[in-house]
């Protein structure tokens, strides 16, 4: 059953344009150029009932603008959406209560008080009856691990602490659909994992159809089967997350730690150097090849101490479908 | 149908609760403001009582004697703490700040929640400001002109309840300017101003030309400080005050319907760009 479902979805801006200077500020205080562009464009995809779904592309594709749209809190210009069943823009209260939003950006807690306080505020919100608020309420905070930090100001949380406490207010109410916008953005890697392996649990734990947008390769590798990839609003991929991976991660990264400085062009015979340090190196080398060139590291007189083989981060994964697109158009 | 307004009433505790909880957390803000204010009042009895001993004392200007003045001063003072509020700051930067996107997507309505929280939050600096108040009206006791007239004071009480929900759809109305323009210091600090001339906050309205005093009472703002003052005073009837309690009403019915329309809008133009 397709939870989401979005077609032919455009969202157009309005925006103006205005030279630097004194005398043009003047000028545009009685006539300014109205200009629009296309944030998102012509967008179509559906979602089924438990998926997680990730959404990927670089800043300014229209992902944030097509999470707002699907919660309701923008206007589309054109197009179908419907989540559940309703039209979100019209912002139904029945909709309302079955699904959430957390945006990594900006904080729905109150910080001068306790995130305790904010949740029986969300509670009430959400008209949560009692018995099911100390359900959900409890295997939130046992799955978060917060229960340490419920009476403290949330201004005083640190990051983690406060996106944890960010993802109960979002669920308290148990929502059939979730909205995450960058959840973990900013986050340190061990608070990145357990944001990740919460989410993992939830999903499979109340089959909570989830739809996040993340910079971090390993959380959309580690949640996400499916992956939409946006680019100047138009979906540019949308399939399986390791089928992505296969087509267009062509590289792989070897990190390569030493215990004494090598030079660069030593390196340089084994792949493409990147990030190269006196003690350190990434070496970007073609998937077909990764076998042969570690092997190689690894049987060599470099003084070598660790080897580690990576995916290429999704920034560049992300570069390489957009290049190849370019070069042949598929539509 | 009972038990949903159980649900809603206990809804409203709970907001009005976390005001509270929220509001506590300013104490300090909130006695340096009674501070400020206190001092404002004294600031205006110093300068009535010498401007009424270089008129010679025991005058009267324009009908107002000094005891008259002070408790003007006091009583009008009083009524307004009673009946302002924060909407317009409160509503402006949930707009600017993109905070109100999140609370759109909330299952309550962000107006039913903003006046809820409002009311709770206004309940304890009121709170606060009458206690204040009655200790300074309380060392001007053999100053002051006190009326225990119960249909005046009935009046009275009506009019303070009809002008606190008038300033709260104002105070919204103001606030929903932030849609249209991000710089919303200047024009708040001037509507407020001119609020307060027009309610009589900076001198009573009788003193200005009678034209002026008769326009003003048709506004809302007079019924928030000079009316109730007045009428306190019994320098305007019981008539007088049953007028303008119709008066009130009129304006709360425009006031509603201009927020109705004005919030609409804004919303659309925000909802186009979002923030």
């Amino acid at each position: 059953m397709n939870v989401i479902h979005v077609k032919n979805l455009t969202k157009r801006f309005e925006f103006y344009r205005k030279k630097e200077g004194l005398w043009n500020t003047i000028k545009a205080l009685f006539y300014r150029q109205k200009l629009y562009a296309e944030a998102v464009s012509d967008i179509s995809f559906d979602i089924k009932e438990g998926e997680i779904v990730g959404f990927l592309g670089p800043n300014g594709a229209g992902k944030t603008t097509t999470l707002k749209m699907l919660s309701g809190i923008l206007y589309s210009t054109s197009g179908e959406i419907s989540v559940l069943g309703f039209t979100p823009q019209e912002r139904k209260t029945e909709f309302k209560k079955q699904f959430g939003i957390v945006m990594g950006q900006k904080s729905q807690l109150n910080r001068s008080t306790t995130p305790m306080d904010n949740f029986l505020l969300f509670k009430e919100f959400g008209e949560v009856p009692d018995e099911q608020f100390n359900l959900i309420f409890n295997e939130l905070v046992d799955l978060l691990g917060v229960r340490g930090f419920l009476d403290v100001q949330v201004k005083k949380l640190s990051l983690g602490q406060h996106m944890k406490c960010e993802l109960i207010a979002a669920l308290l109410h148990n929502p059939k659909v979730l909205f995450l916008d960058e959840p973990t953005i900013g986050l340190d890697v061990i608070a990145q994992k357990n944001i990740r392996d919460f989410i993992k649990k939830y999903n499979k734990l109340r089959k909570t159809t989830i739809m996040l947008t993340s910079h971090y390769m390993d959380d959309i590798k580690e949640l996400c089967n499916r992956v939409i990839v946006i680019n100047q609003g138009k979906v540019m991929y949308d399939g399986s997350f390791a089928k992505l991976v296969a087509t267009y991660a062509t590289d792989k990264v070897i990190k390569v730690s030493m215990n004494e400085v090598v030079k660069k062009a030593i390196l340089d015979t084994y792949g493409k150097v990147e990030d190269y340090q006196e003690y350190s190196a990434l070496i970007r080398v073609p998937r077909a090849d990764v076998k042969n060139v570690a092997v190689r590291l690894m049987s060599s007189d470099l003084p070598l101490e660790d080897v580690l083989i990576e995916e290429m981060p999704i920034d560049d994964v992300i570069r390489v479908m957009f290049e190849d697109t370019k070069k042949s158009p598929q539509e | 149908m009972f038990s949903s307004l159980r649900k809603q009433i206990k809804q409203a505790a709970v907001i009005i609760r976390f005001a509270w909880v929220r509001q506590l957390n300013f104490r300090f803000s909130i006695a340096a403001y009674r501070v400020g204010e206190i001092l404002e009042i004294l600031v205006l009895i110093a300068m009535w009582t010498s401007i009424y001993a270089s008129s010679g004392g025991g005058m009267a200007i324009k009908g107002f004697t000094l005891p008259e003045m002070i408790t003007y001063v006091l009583i009008g003072n009083l009524c307004m703490m009673l009946t302002r509020n924060y909407l317009p700051s409160l509503v402006s930067r949930d707009i600017t700040e993109g905070k109100l996107s999140m609370a759109l997507v909330r299952p309550i309505s962000y107006m039913k929640y903003v006046f809820l929280n409002e009311f709770g939050r206004v309940a304890i600096t009121t709170i606060m400001a009458v206690v204040s108040q009655i200790i300074i009206i309380s060392f001007f006791l053999d100053k002051i002109v006190i009326n225990g007239d119960p249909a005046y004071l009935l009046v009275v009480i009506v009019m303070l309840l009809l002008a606190f929900i008038t300033e709260l759809i104002m105070g919204f109305i103001i606030g929903t300017l932030a849609f249209w323009t991000d710089e919303i210091e200047g024009p708040l600090t001037a509507i407020d101003r001119i609020k307060r001339f027009f309610a009589g906050g900076y001198f009573p309205l009788s003193l200005l030309p009678i034209g002026v005093a008769t326009f003003a009472s048709y506004l809302p703002f007079a019924y928030s400080f000079f009316v109730p003052a007045q009428l306190y005073l019994k320098k305007m009837t019981i008539q007088e005050g049953l007028m303008g309690l119709v008066v009130q009403v009129g304006w709360i019915t425009i006031l509603s319907l201009v927020l109705k329309i004005v919030w609409s809008r804004g919303l659309k133009k925000y909802e186009a760009s979002g923030s």
